[in-house]
């Protein structure tokens, strides 16, 4: 199987991944490699084979979902981390924008 | 005496329980061999001198009140840069995430803290674990302490490397598809994957969370076993960490009525011919202890790796979606939001993550779904099954843990699939859940070389048993 410029660009438009020309044409030579070498899992019959579960079967029990209080030194070192705040609040960039008129 | 820094962590316990030495001695042995050493290795990306010699005081006044925490009490260790700490950086070796502090402690730094562990620093990795060489860290490669020009493995490369050049008595690193095996098998540590479920999750980056394990990096397999009695247990901050009955050594004096099976899959073209003869050695070493040495059907354990790099970028490019400079780590300010994600992400986050993102992406995207991940899953199965059937008939399954001995720096960083084929060995014990141990077959000043088991769930005192019989017959 082999990626199109499309593929890739609209891929990485999904992933949020900004990327320059020459990486793309580089990543689509890569990824066409590791795909061509994982494409080895369709000569295997699978037929009625169930997914495999990824949970070990001595762990099935759910905690109680409940909010706790994080306290107020992990709460000003979560602030401390925002990159970029206004009076402790977040601050980020609009996800809806004006229409420029 | 040696210097106190190239104790390991059960001498130590007995010199500090017998009044002979200070966790403050070992902690500044192990800081001035950091200073000496640590600037050609590279194995650290921080250390925290004073910190980590105030907590050394602690524990010589609670030892000095007979009130110790536990037998890691006043022994000095490194942290992988992937594990929280409250209060300090937490990069995973990524520069998406350099001004990052954690806000909480992971479970294991939680108990290494209640046992009185003194943390020294965090160790170089491959940014967000994804890498066999140490060489993907953002912040410049961790170099072999055997050989400069080589690499100490990957991802824990910062961690084995400590471990081997005496900066630290021992070091946690975790591994998704050999990143604390491989490592050790280059640097001559031991490193333990725990069975998955073993160790709680919590408070390590995620990178893909169905393989992640926590485990200790060590210079014998008995201080592999102190540090994983530390860390092991159900956590209910992990639903995923396992109600196992408790690990407890079960050290052997021999190897007497042990079935070691070596798989006939495993043992093909592509091994170095020294790995091969070093590894057949060791095993001729065990028969001598008086394991019993028999082939085994491993049936589709050659398609591990295959099902790894279907499963594990599409974990990864779910799990690190969140790094997207929002809400903590750096963001580069553009004029409008998807513009702000493109330049946060393509800037600041490395060439192999990005990789696999996209990988991940892509086989999770529609129309491809059950061409890959189904696939993979139903694949998975397969492999889960052949490993539980050659287990009934044998204790543990024998390899060596890695095609070659330490490469060089350079040697594969722009050939993706040929560093993917590092984890050939290593990849079926997170593929299957199993503990997973490499060990290593020779101490002689060469090249290390490891040997690598699989065991049972929760079976890891066998491979540590295996490890230790081996290590005292040398």
């Amino acid at each position: 199987m082999s990626l199109t410029k499309e593929e890739l660009q609209s891929i990485a438009n999904l992933a949020r991944i900004g990327l320059s020309e020459e990486e793309a044409d580089r990543l689509r030579h890569e990824l066409d490699g590791i795909l061509g070498y994982v494409d080895r899992l369709q000569l295997i019959d699978t037929t009625g084979i169930p997914e495999a579960s990824s949970i070990p079967v001595q762990a099935d029990e759910f905690r109680v979902d409940e909010v706790n209080d994080c306290g107020d030194a992990a709460r000003a070192l979560i602030i401390d981390n925002f990159p970029a705040s206004q009076s402790n609040m977040l601050k980020a960039p609009a996800v809806f924008e004006k229409p420029k008129s | 005496m040696e210097s106190l820094n190239t104790l390991t962590i059960a001498q130590a316990r007995a010199e500090l329980d017998a009044g002979r030495i200070t966790s403050r001695q070992i902690t500044e042995a192990c800081l001035a061999e950091i200073a000496s050493r640590d600037p050609a290795l590279h194995a650290f990306l921080e250390v925290w001198n004073d910190e980590a010699l105030a907590e050394a005081d602690r524990a010589d006044e609670r030892l000095q009140n007979g009130s110790s925490l536990g037998v890691l009490d006043g022994i000095p260790l490194a942290i992988k840069d992937n594990i929280l700490i409250e209060g300090r950086h937490c990069s995973a070796a990524s520069k998406i995430l350099e001004p990052y502090i954690a806000v909480y402690d992971a479970t294991v730094i939680q108990k290494l803290k209640a046992q009185g562990a003194v943390l020294l620093g965090r160790t170089n990795m491959d940014e967000f674990a994804m890498g066999g060489s140490t060489e993907n860290s953002a912040y410049g490669p961790t170099r072999n302490p055997f050989d400069p020009d080589r690499v100490p493995g990957g991802s824990s490369g910062g961690s084995a490397a400590a471990v081997a050049a005496n900066l630290c008595l021992g070091a946690l690193g975790s591994d998704t598809g050999g990143s604390i095996r491989q490592p050790a098998s280059f640097c001559g540590d031991i490193g333990l994957k725990p069975t998955y479920g073993r160790v709680s999750r919590f408070g390590l980056m995620a990178m893909a969370s169905s393989f992640d394990q926590i485990g200790p990096i060590t210079k014998t397999a008995e201080d592999a076993g102190l540090i994983l009695s530390a860390l092991a247990g159900k956590d209910e901050n992990d639903q995923t960490s396992a109600d196992a009955s408790a690990f407890l050594p079960a050290w052997k004096t021999n190897l007497k009525g042990l079935r070691i099976g070596l798989p006939r899959q495993a043992w093909g073209e592509g091994i170095q011919e020294d790995v091969r003869a070093a590894v057949e050695l060791a095993i001729d070493a065990l028969r001598t202890l008086g394991a019993e040495i028999i082939d085994v059907d491993l049936p589709y354990a050659d398609e591990a790796l295959a099902v790894y790099y279907v499963v594990m970028p599409c974990e990864v490019s779910a799990n690190l979606s969140r790094f997207d400079g929002m809400r903590y780590g750096v963001r580069e300010p553009e004029n409008n939001l998807l513009d702000t994600y493109f330049q946060t992400r393509g800037l600041r986050i490395g060439r192999e993550v990005r990789r696999r993102i996209l990988l991940g992406t892509y086989a999770l995207s529609a129309g491809y779904y059950d061409a890959y991940y189904k696939k993979a899953k139903q694949v998975q199965t397969l492999i889960k099954n052949a490993y539980a059937s050659a287990l009934e008939h044998v204790d543990v399954l024998l390899t060596p843990t890695a095609p070659s001995v330490a490469f060089s720096i350079g040697e594969k960083i722009n050939d993706p699939l040929a560093m993917y084929l590092e984890d050939l060995f290593t990849v079926g014990a997170n593929v299957a859940g199993l503990p997973a141990l490499s060990f290593p077959a020779r101490h002689d000043g060469t090249l290390p070389i490891g040997v690598h088991l699989t065991g049972r769930p929760f079976d890891e005192a066998t491979l540590l048993a295996i490890a230790r019989c081996y290590e005292e017959s040398r």
